[in-house]
This record gives structure tokens, C-alpha cells and sequence, in this order.
């Protein structure tokens, strides 16, 4: 076993910690860029947030590692911040697209509103209108014609309830 | 074995190790990236839209948002198809500008860094600024349609 208290020794352990740290700042670095660049484009955003966690976990152990050892830190610290902030754009895309899921739930509702609207003018539109059926066998011919008129439909309401027929429907039978 | 860059003028003392230099394995790694982003655009082809990337967005809403067709624009950008490209993606071209300099600036300023020593704090400097300014250029109106909702 390696004696530690031999300076040479620990020398040794440096020269082999150190490239490892670096290794680590340079993995976390790559990845937290990488990170940011998907984190900004919203079709690949979400994604984003998988090398984002792999960043920081690179950047927390490189810099436990340092603490460790007293190695430098500035390639670990810069890719622990990038990661982050990189993370937290690449999060704020899962809200982006919860908000953007409401919205088209609103744009559901909307066109149903329009779909109603549509509805309700075309039927006011027939609301004045005339219908007439004309049936026809043989020599026999019946026709029933009928007004949807709303004044009309007021005013056969009224002669019904005073017991008259309704002047508006009629059905006229011809041979 | 790790790779030795250059010798000095002498010829008898060793130069730079690539792998020793955090800046020079950055440089590497994104001249690599840049390049598979170039090879995917070339690969796959905007005729047979057989693209793997799909657009989560476009997907749920129906409308496309701004990063939409980018790989279509990148594709037609390098098959020369410029008018097509900003049919596809308005600023397509923007973003392909950004990864072509970087490109271009990651093979240079590795051979600055290895070539003037005096210099290196400088120019990392610079680059770090550089790229950060163009990157926000580029992507700024994706950064404001995310922020807008």
C-alpha cells in the first residue's frame, strides 16, 4: 500500500487527482454548452434538461474532488454555472410547454365559442325563413307549408291558447 | 500515448499536449460536434423527410414554433437551396452562420493558442466574449419567443 505520509507519495497522488478534476471541468464544461445551445431552441428544449443534470453531477463531484485536494476549480465552477442556468432554461421549457398545452386547451374552447356563434347566426338567419314540403304520389299531392317566423310562432301561441287554428301552418290537399 | 503538437524552435523540447490543454479538448470536441451537426443535415435529406428530430410543440399546439424547420433549412442551405432554406425557417441561415464561424473559429483560435503562447489569456478571453455576443445574436429570438409565454 502507498504510504501518504512520503511527500513523494503524495506528490504522486496530486499528479493523478489533478488530470482527473480537469477531466471532469472539461466534461461538465462540454456538457453544460451543449446544454444551453438545446436548452434555447424550443423544439429540442425539453431534452435539454438530461445532459443539464449530467453537467452538474460532473461539476458537484470534480468539485468535491478539488475541495479534496486543493486542485483549481475554475473549469469545474464554470461548468457547474453554465449547467445550471443552463438547466433551470431547459426546466422553464416544461413550463413553456404546460403554458403552451393551456393555450391549446383555450384555443379548443375558442373555436367552439365560434363553432356556437356560427350555430346561433345561422339559426337566427332561419328564424324568418319559409319551409314548404311538397309531396307527391301519383295524382295525390300534399303540401305542407310552415313559417318558423319567431313573431309567428307568438301569435299561433296566442290564437292556440285562445282556441283558434293556426292562421300561418296550412295544409292544403289537391287532387 | 498523448499526441505532442510541436516542438519547439530547437526541435528538442516538446510542445504542447493536446489533452493537457482544457481549451484545445473544448476546441476538439466542439469542431466534432459542429461537424456531425453538418454531417446530420447532410445525411438526411428534406426531399424524403425522414428527419428523427421532431418538434414537441408542433406536435401538441399544430402550429410551428421558430425552431421549426431548421433541420429542413440546414439541409437545403448546404445543398444550396438558399431561397428554400428561409422558406423553411426564416432564420435557418442565422443559426448555420453561428455554427460555421464557430467552426471556423475553433480551428483558428486552436492554432493561435498553440502557435502564441503569449497571447492565450487574450484570446480565450476574447472568445469567451466572442461567442457568448454571438450567440445571443443568433439566438435571442428563441430566447424571446420561450420568455413570451
Amino acid at each position: 500500500m502507498e504510504d501518504l505520509s512520503n511527500p513523494t507519495a503524495q506528490n504522486n497522488q496530486q499528479n493523478t487527482e489533478k488530470p482527473a478534476n480537469q477531466t471532469l471541468g472539461i466534461a461538465a464544461l462540454i456538457t453544460a454548452i451543449i446544454t444551453f445551445v438545446m436548452a434555447v431552441i424550443p423544439c429540442i428544449g425539453v431534452i435539454a434538461i438530461i445532459p443539464g443534470i449530467i453537467a452538474i453531477v460532473l461539476a458537484a463531484v470534480g468539485l468535491s474532488q478539488a475541495s479534496r485536494n486543493d486542485s483549481p476549480r475554475g473549469l469545474l465552477l464554470a461548468g457547474m454555472i453554465i449547467g445550471v442556468v443552463a438547466s433551470l432554461l431547459a426546466f422553464s421549457q416544461i413550463f413553456f410547454t404546460g403554458r403552451i398545452i393551456s393555450h391549446s386547451d383555450r384555443w379548443g374552447r375558442e373555436i367552439q365559442n365560434v363553432v356556437k356563434d356560427v350555430r346561433k347566426d345561422v339559426l337566427k338567419d332561419l328564424e324568418d325563413a319559409n319551409i314548404s314540403i311538397k309531396v307527391q304520389n301519383g295524382d295525390e299531392e300534399v303540401e305542407i307549408t310552415t313559417s318558423i317566423d319567431r313573431k309567428d310562432r307568438e301569435q299561433t301561441l296566442e290564437e292556440l291558447e285562445k282556441g283558434n287554428v293556426p292562421a300561418n301552418d296550412s295544409l292544403d290537399k289537391k287532387k | 500515448m498523448t499526441p505532442w503538437i510541436k516542438r519547439n524552435d530547437r526541435g528538442n523540447k516538446p510542445g504542447i499536449r493536446i489533452f493537457d490543454e482544457p481549451y484545445l479538448v473544448i476546441n476538439i470536441f466542439f469542431t466534432g460536434v459542429i461537424v456531425l451537426i453538418i454531417a446530420y443535415s447532410c445525411f438526411f435529406s428534406p426531399e424524403k423527410d425522414n428527419y428523427p428530430v421532431q418538434c414537441i410543440h408542433e406536435k401538441i399546439t399544430g402550429k410551428p414554433c421558430p425552431s421549426c424547420g431548421l433541420s429542413h433549412s440546414f439541409s437545403l442551405i448546404l445543398r444550396g437551396r438558399i431561397d428554400e432554406a428561409y422558406d423553411w425557417n426564416g432564420k435557418g441561415m442565422t443559426v448555420f452562420i453561428f455554427f460555421v464561424s464557430q467552426l471556423i473559429m475553433r480551428i483558428l483560435f486552436s492554432w493561435i493558442f498553440i502557435r502564441h503562447q503569449s497571447v492565450r489569456k487574450q484570446l480565450m478571453m476574447f472568445d469567451i466574449i466572442g461567442s457568448s455576443v454571438l450567440f445571443l445574436i443568433t439566438f435571442t429570438p428563441f430566447i424571446v419567443y420561450i420568455l413570451r409565454f
